[in-house]
């Protein structure tokens, strides 16, 4: 099972993006963000199924929480941006 | 001991909040400094916290809930975000220090309204007229001092048909009656943990209508590569290791008063203040000022002495085991506009532990002092 994760711009954010995704039956899992992704220094993420990014980024679209940025993993392990409405 | 002290702090607090505090020291580490499991708990319950006190205070997001040192903490950071040099500040004659020194450390140009206390329709008069020349308002919800309520309502509303800023300060208000913040509009409310929330000494809450400059720089466990200070709320205004058994203890004091509700515990401090009054006006020439209809007055009750020293009577009746406050509880303007600021007054405040029993208690102690002084 593969994961895709949601960046945040902040715990907060993430704190309140992982509790709307949970309400909406998506598991979501609080973790400190891969360094390669926050360009900004430490950050945070919420770790989801990736078969559920695309209903995930709708429901947070609906509660105007958009994540900084969205990542898959590649083939080849590494992360891999993918668009966010 | 009768304490009653709480407009300084509630000593008495629910069982659940010492519990609260102690279980977050053992198990919670430092929020947002890591991804391992205590310091996951400790970002959980401080999120929690805040969906707490957001829900409580009718605030739209938790991140508009901002956790402070105490009430001042707040105060400064919304009046030095709204008020620099030569701002005209439209204020209650109520106002704690809390507010006054911030307004005057950057040069406001304050305007204070005064009205009796317990004269609300002139307080609300006062406001109305001065609002037309001000641009901001900071008003305190209760006098800390007379216990007096303010039409914070209206007043907010005011503020609003005239596109002014409202600050208010709920230091003595908050956990005993109702706040709205988006109702009321306001820009900032700001409150301490420590009184009517029952929470731990060190505990404040600051709730943000706007993104203010932060008081205090420092670390936040994001953005670590930039020099300056989050753009975004809460973060913004909390730098370095956060006080998490407080958090703790401040949620467990919410939730004790939203099993309990607000208005049981508005009723029985009024009740206690009518029968205190009751109990000690009159007595060696002091003279308690009170509300007669009781619905405009809080758990506080101050005593005005024209001969007696206000400090030598609170000295004398906690001799006696009664804790109470005397002087000008850092609210001179208080005092100024009550006619008193030369002698202050002996103040009593009720908490939802206080008795009637230890009330008729306290009235027989403060007689006998009374006249023995």
């Amino acid at each position: 099972m593969t994961s895709a994760l949601l960046l945040c711009r902040s715990l907060t954010y993430a704190q309140r993006t992982s509790r709307v995704l949970e309400q909406s039956g998506i598991s979501a899992y609080l973790q400190r963000a891969p360094q390669g992704i926050t360009r900004r220094g430490c950050g945070y993420c919420v770790r989801i199924r990736e078969a559920n990014l695309t209903t995930a980024l709708e429901v947070l679209r609906k509660q105007n929480l958009r994540p900084d940025g969205a990542y898959v993993w590649g083939e080849d392990g590494s992360l891999r941006g993918v668009p966010v409405p | 001991m009768i304490y009653l002290d709480t407009a300084a702090t509630s000593l008495q607090k629910p069982p659940e909040v010492s519990r609260a505090v102690i279980s977050a020291m053992a198990r919670c580490a430092s929020p947002g400094r890591g991804g391992h499991q205590p310091a996951t708990a400790a970002a959980d319950l401080v999120f929690r916290c805040r969906e707490v006190l957001a829900e409580f205070f009718h605030v739209p997001s938790p991140e508009q809930v901002v956790l402070t040192m105490n009430a001042t903490h707040g105060l400064n950071i919304a009046i030095r975000h709204l008020v620099g040099p030569g701002t005209r500040v439209a204020v209650s004659g109520y106002e704690h220090n809390a507010v006054m020194r911030p307004l005057h450390d950057v040069g406001a140009r304050v305007e204070i309204l005064r009205a009796p206390p317990f004269d609300t329709a002139g307080m609300l008069t006062a406001f109305a007229s001065a609002l037309d020349r001000a641009d901001v308002c900071v008003c305190t919800h209760v006098s800390n001092v007379f216990g007096n309520i303010l039409p914070v309502g209206e007043i907010a509303a005011l503020c609003r048909e005239r596109g002014i800023p409202f600050i208010l300060d709920a230091s003595q208000s908050a956990g005993v009656l109702p706040v709205d913040f988006s109702s009321l509009g306001a820009a900032y409310i700001a409150m301490p943990g420590h009184k009517g929330l029952l929470g731990p000494q060190g505990t404040g809450v600051l709730l943000c209508g706007g993104v203010p400059d932060w008081l205090m720089s420092g670390g936040t466990g994001m953005d670590s590569r930039s020099a300056s200070m989050p753009d975004y709320l809460p973060e913004r205004l909390e730098p370095g290791t956060q006080n998490v058994p407080g958090a703790a203890g401040l949620m467990a004091g919410v939730n004790f008063l939203r099993r309990k509700g607000l208005g049981k515990v508005a009723a029985h401090e009024r009740s206690l203040i009518r029968l205190l009054a009751r109990q000690v006006d009159g007595w060696a020439g002091g003279r308690a000022l009170f509300s007669c209809n009781g619905q405009e007055q809080a758990g506080v009750l101050s005593v005005l002495h024209p001969r007696l020293d206000c400090e030598e009577v609170a000295a004398a009746l906690g001799r006696n085991g009664v804790c109470v406050r005397g002087g000008l509880h850092c609210a001179p303007q208080a005092h100024i506009t009550a006619g008193d600021v030369e002698r202050g007054s002996v103040r009593f405040s009720v908490g939802p532990w206080t008795t009637a029993a230890e009330i008729r208690q306290t009235g027989e102690i403060y007689r006998k002092v009374v006249t023995k002084l």
